[in-house]
């Protein structure tokens, strides 16, 4: 067994600066007499994350996963504390979202998986699995802005499962489609954990999901941590704070 | 500061490749959708181009013959450049906006964004500089040893504008008043630089050398120089010292900001 540390939160602390108006941010940036509101989104959170692992983060809205996950992406950058991530991150966060809309979708599997830093090489030995994933018929060769959301949807969702991530980040992404496709999905993350070398970090507020492909749970409230453990404990601790 | 260049070095080394990659998209974004495409990168500045011919020749009857050359060749030798500029100064403002979905939806170094969109623009400069020497041709003027110093002015152009496009793009995103700002001052700067007139030929002396620390100038008149008035960029060593201090200045200023937002616009954006 690899002990093998991929993601690891020391002290991380997120603060986001809330602002009158756009117009005293901006003022704010030749003075530090404007005033502001702090919002705590993570408040001095640390936990580790092992190869092959699956982590589900309960929490009501504003609890803070979602900024959890986009600092884990490197979207979000942390106010103090560290945060090490070892190795290729795919986040399957807002799926739509992220696409050139005005070039087709055979363009943009090329655009996504190179800024994901894949070679050319690499790209073409995937994309007839993406395109057969997406199911996306003729429409591949189409601009995105005539993709329906769900289109776009499996379009991001195929590339993502296919770019061979080490981590896997799901933010309620598992629940778009129709019932097929998310048979699909949940199939295909289900053979992706199979080989253990992915982590999976699982965000959602159903629990059946959350105990079907992880083992264990973090339950978050305004920001700190509450409960650290394993999966089924997470969800009866969840459930009773949730009361 | 020595830590936030090293970091827009770094960004740039590790996304190489990239950088070509989303230029080549920007580039075929900016003129696919319309049904003409490509023509349109060519036929917008030779429009304009013609309206100015037609206003001082025609209406003002003001266009003479510059240094042997007609008056539209000379116009054309000071729109090459502007045409570049113009695109950058407003579009640059607005690119790492432009871009947000890079940005927030994903881990994308916000220091390369300008860089690739000036790449793709100077793409299309490319082309134009082709059709002006071809231009040029067919009125009988055959290109000359004067016009291997285009590519000296054409970097100094292209460094200036990157630059430009990270301090402003950045600004941008934190106010939309900045961006406006910019967008109307756009205007003014093409007339209070020298595309449509000779700054060297101003009068006063002091008026003269503000207009230099100005890169719009200095770059316009150097394409100038290099078509038309036939002088070598270091036979202007006043015009090169201005453009360096003004580029030096919005270099300190664009690591500055850079150094202070980046951080924080995607939580912003």
């Amino acid at each position: 067994m690899g002990k093998e540390v991929v993601i690891e939160f020391t002290n991380v602390t997120k603060e986001y600066k809330l602002y009158k108006s756009d117009k005293a941010r901006f003022k704010a940036l030749f003075s530090k007499k404007v005033p502001f509101k702090v919002n705590k989104a993570v408040n001095n959170l640390s936990f580790k994350v092992e190869r092959g692992e699956s982590l589900a983060f309960f929490g009501k809205n504003g609890a803070g996963k979602s900024t959890i996950l986009k600092m884990i992406t490197g979207v979000a950058f942390p106010t103090s504390g560290e945060i090490m991530v070892n190795g290729k991150v795919c986040a399957l966060l807002e799926l739509g979202a992220g696409f050139d809309l005005e070039s087709s979708g055979r363009d943009n599997i090329y655009l996504k998986c190179s800024l994901m830093g894949m070679s050319d090489e690499e790209i073409a030995a995937v994309e007839p699995e993406i395109i057969e994933f997406a199911d996306l018929g003729d429409y591949i060769d189409q601009p995105l802005r005539s993709y329906s959301s769900g289109m776009k949807a499996r379009l991001g969702f195929a590339i993502s499962v296919n770019s061979q991530p080490d981590i896997l980040i799901c933010d309620e992404a598992l629940s778009v489609g129709d019932k097929e496709f998310r048979k699909k999905c949940r199939k295909k993350v289900a053979e992706i954990m199979a080989d253990k070398s992915v982590t999976l970090l699982f965000v959602t507020h159903s629990t059946t999901t959350a105990r079907e492909f992880c083992e264990k749970g973090i339950v978050l409230k305004k920001g700190k941590k509450l409960f650290e453990g394993d999966i089924d404990e997470a969800i009866t601790f969840y459930e009773q704070e949730e009361i | 500061m020595i830590e936030a260049v090293r970091t827009i070095v770094q960004e740039h080394k590790s996304y190489k490749k990239q950088i070509f990659k989303l230029a080549k998209s920007d580039l075929i974004k900016t003129y696919n959708g319309a049904a003409l495409g490509w023509a349109w990168a060519v036929v917008k500045p030779m429009v304009t181009l013609f309206v100015f011919w037609f206003g001082f020749t025609v209406g003002l009857r003001a266009g003479k013959p510059v240094n042997g050359y007609p008056y539209f060749l000379w116009l054309v030798g000071g729109f090459l450049p502007w045409f570049f500029m113009q695109d950058v100064i407003t579009g640059g403002s607005s690119c790492i906006r432009k871009y947000k979905h890079l940005v927030t939806k994903m881990k994308f170094p916000i220091s390369v964004i300008p860089t690739y969109y000036n790449i793709s623009h100077i793409y299309v400069h490319f082309v134009l500089l082709a059709i002006s020497i071809a231009l040029f041709a067919t009125f009988g003027y055959m290109p000359d040893i004067y016009l291997l110093q285009i590519p000296v002015y054409m970097l100094m152009m292209f460094a200036f504008f990157v630059v430009w496009s990270l301090f402003a793009g950045m600004l941008s995103c934190v106010s939309k008043d900045f961006h406006n700002l910019v967008v109307s001052l756009s205007r003014a700067i093409f007339w209070l630089s020298g595309i449509i007139y000779n700054v060297n030929s101003i009068d006063n002396y002091w008026v003269r050398l503000i207009l230099k620390f100005n890169p719009v100038t200095v770059i316009a008149t150097g394409y100038r120089n290099a078509f038309i008035y036939k002088v070598w960029f270091f036979e202007e060593p006043l015009d090169m010292c201005c453009y360096l201090i003004t580029l030096i200045v919005f270099t300190i200023l664009a690591i500055r900001t850079f150094k202070r937002l980046r951080k924080e616009i995607p939580d912003i954006l």
